[in-house]
């Protein structure tokens, strides 16, 4: 018996032409969800002169609603404001199934209470681990608490991050589905020809250079990683307000021919710039699940990563070789002989995108 | 949605905490085991406070307080015209002369020269300023004087900082904060509108002089009795205390009853509050905290 076809509403701040891990989790998502043959439609905030109705691959319907962001992507929190171009897109599509990401995205919490007001099914993904402590987490977490009041499923990406929404929210933990990320392996293939690892080690880094992300950590451990190996090399990719530091970094220890900036790394070129490394290294703060790191492994590379939040859970059964970054000492194992193809392999089958969104499916029924 | 078969004998395995593999089999994705918050920590870096203690703190504050209640009934004697320019240029020079003694006995060598190159810097300046601080606001009316005053002595109370002085040693650990400075320049402000109010060209520098000197360098040498000794920054406050109640008593009851009602708040049952509030702390810290870095960014 065919089962019955959902239509689905992905609402949030965070799409593209933006790059980041919300908004290719989103988009990789409704494209899997087309091709099981349910609707799915986007609704998001306007980007620049992008407003209107877009469509995307796989006939993806994105609603770029004419709103500016005013803060940090995010759009003015008018609460009975959206009310009027939410129920229109409801009721338009025929949607069955909400689907809200980012509990920092203002547009996500309004959607999900006003669809919640009409009835609706609805589902919520958080995709980020917030703190207890600071103002910001004080008051997002009491916004998330009236979200989250009343709805059907909460997924989260990892166990870390499933036990901070259920303290953050209140939510009863039987209502909260652990379901993790996935990465699309055919984008991400170790390349034919594997860099020798004979004279030159290449440690590649890729990430927004903000103290979030760790970029103080690597101004630290650069520098010492370099003096012990001389034949250690770094590819920094990535921009950010941390940019300066490095790059006074490189001036002060003059290693200026071992250590390549890249600049910001458009996301079709990221694959090329892994494939060019032995090592990534990941050193950021804190990581609900950390996409970055599987990409990095679907590769063929080896991970070296600060073990903070859903980074453990994330990590294969060969975390012998997942490091542990503390302070700004690494302890360095030897790392030749690697069977790059095992790695590929094992993210195919742990990862599928399939997999991963039929139980999805399965949460929503 | 469950998948376990019928008569199925094999037992379903151990759940572990991992993301990769796929679904665990004979477990749903929304399986909460018994490790669920397991790792989560509570008030792990609250500081238990002891109510005598806290007490013994908020003297500081009380003390405070009395100190800028002193100031304000020299004022109101001196506009009552009750203190005459000569008397409060006498009481102005004991104060210089027992700050300076304090200084010199509680062996603040650096806190002592500053005081001394303050002092004649300002008293110079004040001398030769004050037919401006005279004639500063004569246009403006004498209940929007007394408005404004009282507004920036309760923003200078407010803002002030009570843990130390505003006036530090070179080399000292805080520097002093921006609500600091705010606070001493309200105050400084709130001095030389009263003292505009003023008939003659000496009182405006004797009013000018004693309430520079008293917030200026009250809180430093504050400071330097509470560091050299515990018990006599105890016994000064409560002297303190007790001048000014005296003396509030002598000028109106009204403002005795006040003045009495906010030191025994301050000094008794906002303690006993606070420890109170303290069972509703709940600070919790676990995996999903931001790693804090162990070294100092140095730009």
């Amino acid at each position: 018996m065919a089962e019955p076809k959902l239509r689905v509403l992905m609402v949030s701040d965070f799409f593209f032409p933006n790059f980041g891990g919300v908004e290719n989790h989103i988009y990789y998502l409704s494209q899997c969800l087309l091709n099981l043959g349910h609707k799915v439609v986007v609704m998001t905030h306007a980007y620049g002169n992008r407003t209107g109705v877009r469509y995307m691959t796989g006939g993806l319907k994105v609603y770029y609603v004419p709103w500016r962001p005013f803060a940090m992507q995010n759009t003015f929190p008018t609460v009975y404001g959206t009310l009027p171009i939410v129920r229109t897109i409801l009721k338009r599509e025929r949607i069955t199934v909400v689907h809200g990401h980012q509990a920092f995205s203002t547009l996500c919490h309004e959607a999900l209470m006003h669809a919640r007001t009409m009835g609706y099914r609805v589902v919520f993904t958080d995709h980020s681990l917030y703190g207890f402590a600071d103002v910001g987490s004080i008051h997002m977490n009491k916004v998330l608490q009236f979200t989250l009041a009343d709805i059907d499923q909460a997924i989260c990406v990892s166990h870390t991050s499933k036990e901070n929404t259920v303290l953050r929210s209140g939510l009863s933990p039987g209502k909260v589905f652990m379901i993790p990320n996935a990465v699309d392996t055919a984008m991400f293939k170790p390349a034919d020809v594997r860099p020798s690892s004979d004279d030159v080690i290449t440690i590649v880094v890729i990430s927004r250079l903000v103290y979030r992300k760790g970029a103080d950590l690597l101004v630290e451990v650069i520098p010492e990683v370099c003096r012990l190996y001389p034949n250690v090399r770094f590819v920094v990719g990535g921009d950010g307000p941390k940019h300066v530091r490095l790059e006074e970094m490189r001036e002060k220890h003059s290693l200026q021919d071992r250590v390549e900036m890249l600049g910001a790394v458009p996301h079709s070129r990221v694959r090329s710039v892994l494939v060019t490394g032995h090592i990534f290294l990941n050193s950021s703060l804190t990581e609900a699940f950390c996409i970055a790191i599987l990409e990095a492994a679907s590769c063929g590379l080896l991970t070296v990563s600060t073990r903070v939040g859903g980074v453990p859970e994330a990590c294969t059964l060969f975390s012998i070789h997942t490091f542990l970054l503390w302070y700004y000492r690494m302890t360095w194992l030897c790392l030749l002989s690697q069977i790059r193809m095992t790695w590929y392999e094992q993210s195919k089958r742990r990862y599928q995108y399939f997999q991963v969104l039929t139980r999805r499916r399965c949460t929503i029924e | 949605m469950d998948k376990n078969l019928a008569g199925d004998s094999t037992p379903r395995p151990k759940w572990r905490k991992v993301a990769y593999g796929g679904m665990q089999i004979g477990y749903n994705d929304n399986y909460t085991d018994e490790t669920f918050l397991g790792e989560m920590v509570m008030n792990a870096n609250v500081v238990r406070r002891d109510l005598l203690k806290v007490m013994k703190d908020s003297v500081s504050i009380s003390q405070y307080l009395c100190i800028v209640a002193l100031v304000v009934l020299v004022w109101v004697h001196t506009l009552e015209s009750s203190l005459d320019e000569n008397s409060l240029l006498l009481l102005d020079l004991s104060l210089l002369a027992l700050g300076f003694l304090v200084l010199l006995l509680t062996e603040e060598k650096m806190l002592l020269l500053r005081y001394i190159a303050n002092v004649s810097f300002f008293t110079t300046g004040l001398y030769v300023l004050a037919p401006v601080y005279q004639t500063l606001t004569r246009s403006i009316s004498s209940d929007s004087i007394w408005a404004v005053t009282v507004s920036l002595l309760l923003l200078h109370l407010f803002l002030h900082d009570y843990s130390g002085s505003t006036i530090r040693a070179p080399g000292a650990l805080k520097s002093p904060s921006l609500t600091s400075c705010i606070s001493v320049n309200a105050s400084v402000v709130a001095s030389v509108f009263v003292a505009s109010r003023l008939p003659s060209r000496r009182h405006v520098f004797a009013v000018m002089l004693f309430s520079l000197q008293v917030f200026l360098f009250a809180p430093p040498v504050t400071y330097c009795i509470k560091k050299f000794s515990f018990g006599l920054h105890l016994l000064f406050s409560f002297g303190l205390i007790g001048l000014t109640l005296y003396s509030v008593y002598a000028l109106h009851i009204l403002f005795f009853v006040l003045f009495l009602v906010i030191v025994v708040v301050v000094n008794v049952v906002c303690p006993y509050w606070l420890i109170r509030m303290q069972e509703y702390k709940f600070e919790i810290s676990g995996p999903w905290d931001e790693a804090k870095l162990c070294f100092d960014i140095t730009d």
